[in-house]
């Protein structure tokens, strides 16, 4: 009874958020108004803010949140831990490091090479920790390379902040991409985050019955007939790249991969064929309203800030009842 | 045609030239001192270690098996069963066949043989080890396989349960499935067909448990002196035999 | 050849005719600071839409006071600009790229103001702001009296002994060549030390070779707050410096001294009355 009514619940904040997420913001647009706007019609400036603007920022934010849960969910099943989140082998900070050393650089202000320098940095990153933990590449081993990994990237793009803290604007920029945000997002990003994104959790809800099966630990997987190696080598891929893509367009967006799986976990199970589209659709809700919030709460509070704000006293809670 | 056959399995450091057959019907186990690489053996043959050496199941060497093929034909309990995500024990019997079958044939027999109808619905995350022993024992049974690797499947489990569980091995291996089954206590092997004598990762006597448990062997491998005595014979009341 | 030649020169006139200039803008919005300023000197109110984020913050804007009068943006994005309906947006070449090209897309049309260090930069923007607005009299008329207040000021100050100065912050970095202090220096008749060392653009301060510079004063901004002096001397960097165990520091307005548009001009005067008082009497 109870995972029906989350799962319709689910399935109606979705659309509900996506239009909170059209209608709200410095001008906040009647529903009718929206409706027309996406059409085309009405006020033009209504049009370009609703079409141009705030469609594309919707578009992103539900695809960044669901690709950064289902990366969460992957993650947690693979280290067999409820703590895990999509971060740990190193990929958001090697996302950071491209983007801010691109942006540092001023390589261009085409807007197509920041995110697709989060995306190689994101895969460099990825590839260091396959092969700092070759043989096999044990569970263990790719968990401690991801630390030393973030570790490692982190000081990078400090240092790249810290050698251009003297030019203001840029810090600026620098410090507003850590922190996440979906400010002035464009068809570029949609193009970039959308299509590869979706093919990603499509590629992805298969593997629900392999993911039960792999946390119970490798060895009882493949006695019960899992191909590990090749399912542990899907998994990685499809986590990492779903990871580096909300990353590269939306900057270092953190929390949603950790509440959003734990959450859903408590109240639909763990049965990951229910917890895969469960968190795709959560982690989506959970984005958008936190970025309807940063428009409506005063103080340019970030994303990044907000689902940080919300998901730190929620994990402390978290520690409290799993101790 | 055997059930498994295994010829000069070698896991380096754990185990040195291991050769036996197993036949459908037997009831086997495997016993050794700690280190001896019992747990090795078993996860060697169940082709979850890299090792050297051949690995038969019914007349095919194991590479050239599909990895859901195996898992059709064998089943392996491990030693120490650790859930960390709270899928009921319904659920985690049901494992067993899913990944070619998910229809729940099965569940309930299994749930019923190892004694967890009443735990069918909780959490195995709020289990205690015996339970959770059973848990993989249910689900290992639960996939059908004839042939079962059992890893230490009574160590945690009160002298009741422990006794049910090797009934239910010796009526498996009536019905024609190939069972090893590693243990730490040497009484248990009164009612099996066959032992496997392991010291430091070599197999040392391979035969029926009188012919290979003698003093001198137990001496010999365990450095301990046995004798015959007379203590507390455990066995299983009329009306539980039956149902176990 | 002739006739060809004739040909072209009618050609070119009559695309130049025909183009013809685009109207003047009637509602503008400025994204930065700088342009508030030059939008304030050279717009008539109503053609102002909206002023920047920072327009009406004294720390940052020299016009804070008249920005009150007009509405600013709430924040730094596109949704923020296009509510005010712009016909023409100032940005400046820092603003951030998606920005930029959602605003392009929006039809609007744009001034990115690139390059401010130096003085004929500065003319520059006046000019196509100016022109822009379809107040080119008004602009050419602000470069001429800046014009004119830099030629008397230069001549208050020739053959003037430069004085070797440094800013300094509680932030550690300086200013080399190529910055807008650079050109603070250049009018007040100072030596800007860390450019004669060889630093270009906004650098970190190089602790120990700060020593062998020798700067005879000491420039800082005024928006650090008060006890400056107190917490520079907390800082070993300076701390062994002759100018600042002298006293030798001067103060200037922040906004003033950061002034990318023609208010930089009373920078220097200041600065200069500061540097040279015999040549101010």
């Amino acid at each position: 009874m109870k995972r029906r009514l989350v799962t319709w619940l689910l399935v109606s904040l979705l659309p509900a958020a996506f239009l909170a997420s059209l209608a709200l913001g410095e001008v906040r647009l009647p529903l009718t108004d929206v409706a027309q706007a996406l059409r085309g019609r009405g006020d033009p400036i209504a049009v370009t803010i609703v079409r141009d603007f705030r469609l594309p920022r919707s578009l992103v934010g539900a695809a960044v949140g669901a690709a950064l849960a289902a990366s969460g969910v992957v993650m947690q099943a693979f280290f067999r831990n409820a703590l895990a989140s999509p971060g740990l082998l190193g990929v958001s900070s090697g996302a950071a490091l491209g983007a801010v050393s691109v942006l540092a650089f001023g390589i261009g202000h085409a807007l197509w090479t920041v995110p697709l320098a989060a995306i190689a940095g994101a895969f460099a990153a990825t590839a260091a920790v396959v092969v700092l933990a070759r043989r096999g590449a044990a569970t263990e081993r790719l968990l401690l390379s991801g630390i030393a990994l973030n570790a490692l990237l982190d000081a990078g793009t400090a240092f790249v902040l810290s050698a251009n803290a003297g030019r203001l604007e840029l810090s600026g920029q620098i410090l507003f991409w850590l922190m996440g945000g979906l400010e002035s997002r464009t068809a570029e990003h949609v193009i970039i985050g959308i299509p590869s994104i979706v093919v990603a959790c499509v590629l992805l809800l298969p593997l629900g019955r392999d993911l039960n099966l792999i946390s119970l630990g490798e060895q009882s997987a493949q006695s019960l007939g899992v191909d590990v190696r090749r399912v542990r080598w899907r998994l990685v891929v499809l986590s990492t790249l779903l990871t580096a893509l909300a990353t590269s367009v939306a900057g270092v967006v953190g929390f949603v991969g950790l509440v959003v799986p734990h959450l859903l976990r408590l109240s639909l199970g763990p049965d990951h064929r229910r917890l895969l589209p469960a968190s795709m659709m959560g982690g989506a809700v959970l984005t958008l309203a936190c970025d309807v919030a940063t428009r409506l709460l005063p103080g340019g509070l970030r994303l990044g800030v907000i689902t940080a704000l919300v998901g730190g006293p929620f994990f402390l809670w978290m520690l409290r009842t799993l101790a | 045609m055997s059930a498994l056959t295994v010829r000069a399995l070698t896991v380096p450091g754990r185990l040195n030239g291991v050769s036996f057959a197993l036949r459908h019907g037997t009831l086997a186990a495997v016993v050794g001192p700690n280190g001896s690489g019992k747990s090795t053996l078993l996860q060697a043959a169940a082709g979850l270690l890299p090792a050297g050496g051949d690995v038969e199941l019914d007349g095919r060497t194991l590479p050239r098996i599909a990895v859901i093929d195996r898992a059709r034909r064998l089943a392996w309990v491990p030693q120490e069963a650790s859930f960390q995500f709270a899928f009921s024990v319904r659920e985690v019997v049901a494992q067993g066949r899913y990944m070619w079958a998910d229809d729940g044939s099965g569940v309930d027999d299994a749930l019923t043989a190892f004694d967890l109808r009443d735990l069918a619905d909780r959490p195995v995350t709020r289990l205690s080890g015996g339970e959770r022993q059973r848990v993989s024992l249910a689900r290992a049974v639960a996939t059908g396989a004839r042939l079962q690797l059992w890893d230490e499947p009574v160590a945690q489990l009160d002298v009741r349960h422990a006794l049910e569980v090797m009934a239910l091995a010796r009526r498996f291996a009536n019905g024609g499935a190939a069972l090893l089954v590693s243990l730490h206590d040497l009484r248990m092997t009164r009612s099996f067909d066959r032992v496997l004598l392991l010291q430091l990762g070599r197999l040392v006597a391979d035969g029926r448990p009188e012919e290979v448990l003698t003093p001198a062997a137990i001496l010999k491998v365990f450095g301990v002196r046995a004798r015959p005595a007379v203590s507390l014979h455990l066995e299983l009341p009329d009306d539980r035999r039956e149902r176990a | 050849m002739k006739i060809p030649l004739r040909a072209w020169t009618i050609l070119l006139c009559a695309l130049a005719v025909a183009r013809g200039a685009p109207a003047a803008a009637q509602r503008v919005v400025s994204h930065t600071v700088g342009t508030d300023e030059l939008l304030l000197a050279l717009a008539d109110p109503g053609q102002i839409a909206a002023l920047s984020h920072l327009g009406r913050d004294r720390a940052y804007s020299l016009n804070a006071s008249e920005a009150a009068a007009y509405p600013t943006l709430k924040s730094n994005d596109a949704e923020s600009v296009m509510r005010f309906r712009p016909d023409l947006v100032l940005v400046a070449s820092y603003t951030e790229a998606p920005t930029l090209a959602l605003l392009r897309r929006a039809g609007v049309r744009l001034i990115v103001v690139e390059r401010f260090e130096s003085l004929e930069d500065v003319y520059a923007n006046i000019r196509a702001i100016g022109a822009a607005l379809g107040h080119s009299d008004r602009a050419e008329k602000l470069i001429g009296s800046t014009k004119q207040r830099v030629a008397e000021l230069a001549r208050k100050l020739e053959g003037v002994k430069p004085v070797r100065v440094l800013a300094v912050s509680t932030y550690p970095f300086t200013a080399g060549s190529q910055t807008t202090f650079q050109d603070l220096c250049d009018h007040a008749g100072a030596i800007n030390v860390a450019a004669e060392a060889g630093l270009v653009g906004h650098a970190s301060t190089p602790d120990e070779k700060l020593l062998t510079w020798n700067p005879e004063l000491l420039i800082a901004s005024d928006n650090e707050g008060a006890g400056l002096e107190a917490r520079l001397w907390q800082m070993p960097a300076y701390r062994h410096l002759s100018a600042l165990r002298a006293g030798r520091l001067v103060l200037l307005p922040g906004p003033l001294m950061a002034s990318v548009t023609h208010h930089r001009v009373a920078a220097f005067e200041a600065l200069a009355r500061k540097l040279h008082p015999e040549r101010f009497p």
